[in-house]
């Protein structure tokens, strides 16, 4: 079972969790607007 | 398979596995493993003699473990070459108390446990991928309670039980007692059609398989009952539906429902499976005395190293993608690869064969040629600024370039390898790598005509040749409306579109710039969209750090048959747009004019 990260949107600003594995690209899709611009949130 | 054997052209290699595959279209190297057999194939004459003798038994594969086999054995009845093989694992030959049985045996002299693995490459010019498939596994579907009640069985394990070659000389049997059922459900779509618990494609063959088995019971078992619980009878090639009708006048019950639960008598081992009837309503149990559950196919579980030896596409199920669906459906993206049968996709055995016979066509048309056409558009190194990095080596899907770093002589790009996606131009740090039609130059050239006057109107979109700027075109001839102020700029794939370039356009002045290219399962260059995905995350934590909101560069995967999507995004960042600043315009420019500067370096 894949962890999930934070993402978030770039283009609506929504935030939400995906599945997420290190070193894999794969394509994200936010759910609220359906963009392809889903930035993984770094913690700080 | 024997005429195979003994054709004069064809060099058969059983037992083997493929350990390398280096070189292009016309010029592959295949580095083969033949695995010790541990007896010599040319004078073995399959008598059998080493088999009778042999004390070790062990599940037999082929008979998906319904009867046994020996250590020494012939993998099934009618295996090419005809010879044996000795599973050294099980065989006890080696062992400190040697056994030797099979070697006292043989007449011939056949057997030699120091046989050992041989490395043999051999030269070709293209290669059909026809691996096969794997069957899904129903252990996991506990409610159908398979490998916990033993008349439980698999379609696998029933065609092999209904076989005249098979454990039972075609006798069909319960497990349990050995005596022939009275009643027989199939339950299909076991494994497929199902996204949450299994897979969510058809496996395309299984209901016919299924309306086979049961005009098969009906032909020698007549008083046998036959239960079929289906979702739907996908009957649609020819004479299928005649098939499907002859099986149900044959006396075959179809019941529309998919049992949610299987519970096993304990005294007399009979199943009693109940289901929800779609078409009546209401849960009914039905009493049989053994279930055969209809599995899906799956892609076969060496799939990966192939995928990586080939350098081939797979589609979401994990079946190996072909070039184009239409146009060229048994061609691999890279040139001189091939598919048939079901590595491509489940099929049955005629479009097995069909698609077999297509692939063999294609081969035989490039190799009779004896030329091929290559792309146009390719990457040229630049040796003088190659510092023999090796980055160009990994970004490649098609392996078309190759580099000593130790040696650190420049990297050289095989022309009939690159199909020009130009991620390794993208990723070289360097600047040594640039593509024959899509320079560094004449990009630039193209940013900064589009944003000689008035940038801040305008969004710079790059879009990919075969996905979105097909998008776009779609938009275009389906009048789909979106802002005019988008500017295109087409590259051959989004892989190709460098960091450079994007801070270029935000130097020149652009509020937004748009990134597009295909899904990541419709990449017409293997995997070099991932490439794109990578590098854009990056530039949003460069853009980030030198103070640019990210939000100004966006990243959107559009296929060709999405003009609506094209316009919809297109509308979404003209919104954007309009929300960047002047301030943050003249702010960016100031940030990156570094970026305008001449490199001294024409690429």
């Amino acid at each position: 079972m894949a962890e999930e990260a934070k993402f978030c949107c770039l283009r609506c600003g929504a935030e939400f969790l995906l599945p997420y594995t290190p070193g894999v690209t794969e394509e994200r899709t936010c759910p609220n607007c359906g963009s392809n611009s889903v930035r993984r949130k770094k913690d700080k | 398979m024997a005429d195979v054997g003994r054709h004069p052209r064809i060099e058969l290699l059983a037992y083997s596995e493929v350990d390398n595959v280096t070189g292009y279209v016309g010029n592959f190297t295949v580095t083969v493993r033949k695995k010790a057999r541990y007896v010599d194939v040319a004078e073995c004459t399959a008598c059998g003699d080493c088999e009778d003798v042999c004390p070790v038994t062990a599940p037999d594969e082929f008979e998906i473990g319904l009867a046994t086999r020996k250590a020494i054995y012939q993998p099934f009845p009618q295996a090419v070459p005809s010879a044996y093989v000795l599973n050294i694992d099980e065989c006890l030959g080696n062992n400190p108390i040697a056994c030797g049985k099979c070697l006292e045996a043989c007449d011939k002299d056949c057997i030699d446990y120091d046989d050992e693995d041989e490395l043999v490459d051999i030269e070709v010019g293209t290669i059909l991928v026809c691996v096969g498939m794997d069957v899904y596994d129903p252990t996991t579907l506990d409610e159908f309670g398979y490998t916990r009640y033993e008349n439980v069985i698999t379609s696998l394990e029933f065609e092999r039980l209904i076989n005249s070659g098979g454990p039972t000389r075609g006798h069909l049997i319960r497990m349990t007692d050995r005596e022939q059922p009275r009643t027989v459900a199939f339950i299909q779509c076991v494994g497929s059609r199902d996204a949450s618990r299994g897979n969510p494609y058809c496996s395309n063959f299984c209901c016919m398989n299924t309306v086979k088995d049961c005009l098969l019971i009906k032909d020698h078992y007549p008083d046998v009952d036959i239960k079929v619980f289906y979702m739907d009878i996908r009957a649609f090639g020819k004479g299928f539906e005649d098939l499907f009708q002859r099986s149900k006048e044959a006396g075959t019950v179809y019941i529309r429902g998919i049992p949610g639960e299987i519970e096993e008598d304990p005294e007399t081992k009979s199943l009693r499976l109940y289901v929800e009837t779609t078409t009546e309503g209401g849960v009914n149990c039905h009493e049989v005395d053994m279930a055969v559950l209809s599995v899906g196919a799956v892609p076969k579980r060496d799939s990966d190293m192939i995928q990586r030896l080939l350098t081939l596409q797979r589609s979401q199920d994990g079946f190996f993608l072909e070039a184009h669906p239409k146009l060229k459906p048994v061609d691999a993206a890279t040139q001189g690869i091939f598919f048939a049968g079901c590595a491509e996709s489940p099929k049955d055995i005629k479009d097995s064969v069909t698609q077999a016979s297509a692939a063999v066509g294609r081969a035989n048309r490039l190799m009779m040629q004896g030329e091929v056409k290559v792309e146009a558009i390719t990457s040229t190194v630049i040796p003088d600024l190659c510092k023999s990095c090796g980055i160009c080596v990994k970004v490649c899907p098609y392996n078309a370039i190759s580099c000593d770093t130790k040696a650190k002589t420049p990297a050289v790009v095989v022309e009939a390898a690159c199909a020009g996606c130009g991620a390794c131009s993208a990723e070289c740090p360097f600047g040594a790598i640039t593509m024959k039609h899509f320079t560094d130059s004449q990009i630039d050239a193209q940013i900064d005509a589009m944003l000689s006057d008035n940038p801040q109107d305008k969004v710079l979109a790059f879009a990919c040749n075969w996905c979105s700027y097909s998008g776009a075109d779609l938009a275009g001839t389906n009048r789909f409306q979106y802002p005019a102020n988008v500017r295109l700029i087409r590259t051959m794939c989004s892989g190709r579109v460098d960091k450079r370039f994007v801070l270029r356009a935000f130097a020149m002045g652009a509020p937004i710039v748009l990134v597009s290219g295909c899904h990541f399962a419709d990449c017409h260059y293997i995997n070099a969209v991932h490439w794109t995905q990578r590098r854009v995350e990056k530039l949003w934590d460069e853009l980030e750090k030198k103070g640019i909101r990210p939000e100004r560069l966006q990243l959107e995967w559009i296929s060709a048959a999405e003009g609506q999507k094209f316009a919809t995004v297109m509308r979404a960042v003209e919104e954007l747009r309009q929300k960047v600043t002047r301030d943050e315009i003249e702010h960016t420019r100031k940030v990156l004019a570094d970026v305008l500067e001449p490199t001294g370096v024409v690429a």
